[in-house]
């Protein structure tokens, strides 16, 4: 069954994530969006499967439902699970891969993430995304420590059931596949591309509903898209999920893109053109918003303010170092 | 997406309104059905005329092709629906369970009590939970903080392997709890369920062999435990007495999964022969292959047998070349009938055989010298322990194999898990005389050692117990 099943989030948890002295929701929700492409996007450099970066990207929600947002930088945490989640699988990557594909994504003077360029992009030069061996030995410290952190904080229960096979199964069992030609492929790509776009939506749709019934959703949108016929009857019954879960997956696959729109504007306005987004720049557009959040405390974990000051300055300077 | 995600937990009017529309539905349906019945019905009778109308014509060949086509949707439809309508409106589905996530405790939950062991992959202690006072056993995991690829994949992968393991003969993982400070994660703790006694322990303790019937007993759960990691594609990689488990209930189970992993059909093409304990390591990881699979743990489980019979391990080879030729002057020299294909193994290419083994003419009992070590097993016994000990991994019965082998139909049955002689808890501190001597289980010095020893009340009942008419007298 541990094909089918993965632990979900609580109500608790969920609520707790809108409670006071959070963030706002808004900007977690951008967070939460930019942090899962650049996971993407650093899967793909590092040529990982995709099944091994769709679980990184749902441990990475389950992280920031246990852990706070604020208190590590996004791309670290982001990096992190990548390699740990990379190491669990048949696919391990090094952390020095790491460090060079995350200096590479978040170099400033890489082609944008987030926006299809307005500006022509500034020379790309290597010098700009190089990291010098004290800013590797820094980010490399970081990913350890993140990495027990992140296990921590998930029990160490790593499991991820993907729908990604059940949705393939499921198409199979309809007949879909039956079909000639391109109509066929289509199906199949578009179905699975409803799956990965859901791994970035901020509803968390990865995390409050069973891999079957994604899939089964996953099926449905691509059918609908393809206008191939559907079973006449309920036939998500068939695959053990009801119609209002169906519908809220339905809805909640088809508004990633609207929801990836509004957050891409969103990031713009935060004044995020190329690279990443920040704790840095989440902090200024927090004071320009004059909203006060008390950044950097974690739940539980009371890391000294000080310390937190001097690991932060540390930072600083091997990104300067970095820069130079 | 609050309101949305509030549906879905809350009750309210929502749900009222949707249960009063489902069933709405559910008269709608019923109606439909009933006229899709009615329709059906006319149809049929149509049909039924018109068929016979035909073959009063003598025209049959038209008539099958089109019944078949226009009833197969009708059909299937009112099947959708009496399906539904059975189970009262509300179809019965399938509910997936994988529980929540959430930080994991600290290990001041609970309190040791003392130390069992130390592996090769950490260090394992008695502990008790202060909350509800259950014993554990806590197994820290190694970590090394100059590592620097981090947490060892091997003790995630141990963690990874036992969460999803849920069988009667592997041991439970209940938890994953880590030290006070969180700041840094450097202690991890396993908090697997105790059991008091390793069967290595016992084995080197015991005055006298375990029955035959209490040895088939043993096997068949290891033999249950390793067909449930086969199905679910772990490879244990590390089976020995002293990774078998066993309680005062007379229950085994498989623990140490620091050396499994999952593996794909096909198995993949580079797994590292470094693994098995050198006594229990199959011909083929001696001889350097890198492609193995389940049968790498059957070859192990055939050791185990051997051990239990003995008391004593059955391969003791000092090192990898004289475990090899130990296997050889136990299993025969392989053939190219024997095991097709050896020749092409990395280390078989040096190998010089003897001359005398090439002129025996096939295995088949000829090589093997199995009946003479164990004079006392029945047929069946030697022909399953020869099965596991085969050369040839392709030959070895797989555990589900071996679980229907007439081995364990035969008398002595398999001696009920309640009726298990109990042994003094060496875990659990209970009073023993004798020394741990890990790797050097001395025979001789056990007779004048147990002397001292008073066993007469756990083995007093022994005489009076089925001996399983005579079998021990039996020699072949």
């Amino acid at each position: 069954m541990s094909h089918m099943a993965n632990p979900l989030a609580t109500p608790d948890q969920l609520f707790q994530r809108r409670s006071y002295g959070s963030l706002p929701i808004e900007l977690q929700d951008t967070i939460f969006f930019a942090t899962q492409c650049l996971t993407q996007a650093a899967g793909l450099l590092l040529q990982l499967p995709q099944s091994v970066t769709a679980q990184a990207n749902v441990l990475l929600a389950r992280y920031w439902l246990v852990e706070s947002m604020m208190s590590h930088e996004f791309s670290d945490v982001s990096a992190a699970i990548l390699y740990l989640t990379a190491k669990l699988s048949p696919h391990p990557r090094s952390p020095r891969d790491l460090s060079n594909v995350y200096a590479y994504l978040l170099s400033p003077t890489t082609t944008s993430l987030f926006h299809t360029p307005t500006t022509p992009p500034p020379p790309n030069t290597p010098a700009a995304h190089y990291r010098s061996e004290t800013a590797y030995q820094a980010f490399h410290t970081r990913l350890l420590t993140l990495e027990a952190r992140a296990l921590h904080a998930l029990a160490f229960d790593t499991h991820v059931a993907l729908p990604h096979a059940l949705a393939v199964t499921y198409l199979q069992a309809l007949d879909f596949l039956g079909l000639v030609g391109k109509k066929k492929e289509a199906l199949g790509a578009r179905a699975v591309a409803y799956l990965n776009t859901a791994l970035l939506s901020p509803q968390m749709l990865y995390l409050t509903s069973q891999p079957h019934a994604l899939a089964v959703a996953a099926v449905y949108n691509a059918a609908r898209d393809a206008g191939a016929k559907m079973p006449e009857c309920e036939w998500w019954e068939v695959f053990d999920v009801d119609r209002e879960e169906l519908g809220f997956l339905v809805v909640g696959m088809r508004s990633v893109e609207g929801w990836g729109g509004r957050i891409r504007g969103e990031l713009r306005g935060m004044g995020v053109e190329r690279g990443m987004v920040t704790r840095g720049v989440v902090e200024g557009e927090l004071r320009r918003r004059g909203v006060v959040v008390v950044v950097g405390v974690e739940g539980g974990n009371g890391e000294d303010p000080e310390e937190e000051m001097a690991r932060r300055m540390d930072e600083k300077m091997a990104e300067m170092e970095a820069d130079v | 997406m609050a309101s949305k995600a509030k549906s879905r937990w809350a009750d309210d009017e929502g749900d009222a309104a949707l249960e009063s529309r489902l069933k709405k539905e559910k008269e709608e349906k019923k109606r439909l059905k009933a006229e899709k019945a009615r329709k059906l019905e006319a149809e049929k009778q149509a049909r039924e005329a018109a068929a016979a109308a035909a073959q009063q014509e003598g025209d049959g060949t038209n008539g099958p092709p089109a019944k078949r086509r226009k009833i197969s949707p009708e059909r299937e439809t009112t099947q959708a629906t009496g399906h539904s309508d059975e189970s009262n409106g509300a179809p019965k589905l399938l509910r997936f369970n994988g529980g929540a996530f959430g930080k994991s405790r600290s290990v001041e939950n609970y309190d040791k009590l003392n130390d069992i062991e130390e592996g090769a992959y950490g260090w394992v202690s008695r502990a008790k939970e202060i909350a509800t006072g259950q014993v554990v056993a806590l197994k820290r995991l190694k970590i090394d903080p100059k590592d620097r690829g981090g947490l060892p994949v091997t003790g995630l992968r141990e963690i990874q392997i036992l969460k999803d393991c849920d069988h009667r003969n592997v041991v439970k993982l209940r938890e994953v709890v880590v030290g006070d400070d969180t700041s840094r994660i450097e202690n991890i703790f396993l908090v697997l369920e105790f059991l008091e006694h390793d069967l290595k322990s016992i084995l080197e303790d015991m005055p006298e062999p375990f029955l035959a019937s209490e040895v088939k007993t043993l096997l068949q759960q290891l033999a249950s435990g390793v067909a449930y990691l086969h199905d679910n594609w772990i490879l244990h990689r590390d089976l020995k007495t002293s990774n078998l488990l066993l309680n005062n209930r007379g229950q085994l189970k498989i623990a140490d999964f620091g050396m499994a992993r999952y593996v794909g059909d096909p198995a993949p093409q580079q797994l590292t022969q470094l693994v098995v304990t050198l006594w229990y390591r199959a011909p083929e990881l001696l001889l350097g292959t890198a492609r193995y699979g389940a049968a790498v743990d059957m070859w192990s489980v055939g050791c185990i047998f051997g051990e239990l019979l003995t008391r004593e391990p059955l391969l003791q080879g000092r090192n990898e070349v004289d475990e090899l030729s130990r296997i050889f002057a136990l299993c025969g020299t392989p053939t190219d009938e024997t095991w097709p294909g050896f020749r092409r193994l990395p280390n078989a290419r040096a190998l010089r055989l003897p001359a005398a083994a090439a002129a025996a003419p096939g295995r088949g009992g000829g090589g093997s010298a199995v009946r003479a070590k164990f004079p006392l097993l029945t047929a069946a016994g030697v022909a399953l322990l020869n099965g596991l000990l085969a050369l040839d991994p392709d030959r070895r019965p797989t555990a589900k194999e071996m679980l229907a082998h007439e081995y364990f139909g035969q008398d002595p049955k398999p001696k009920q898990e309640a009726m298990f002689p109990t042994f003094p808890s060496k875990a659990g501190q209970e009073k023993r005389r004798r020394r741990e001597t890990p790797n050097a289980p001395a025979r001789g010095q056990q007779a004048a050692d147990f002397g001292a020893v008073d066993f007469s009340g756990i083995f007093s009942g022994r005489e009076r117990e089925e001996r399983g008419g005579g079998f021990s007298l039996r020699m072949v």
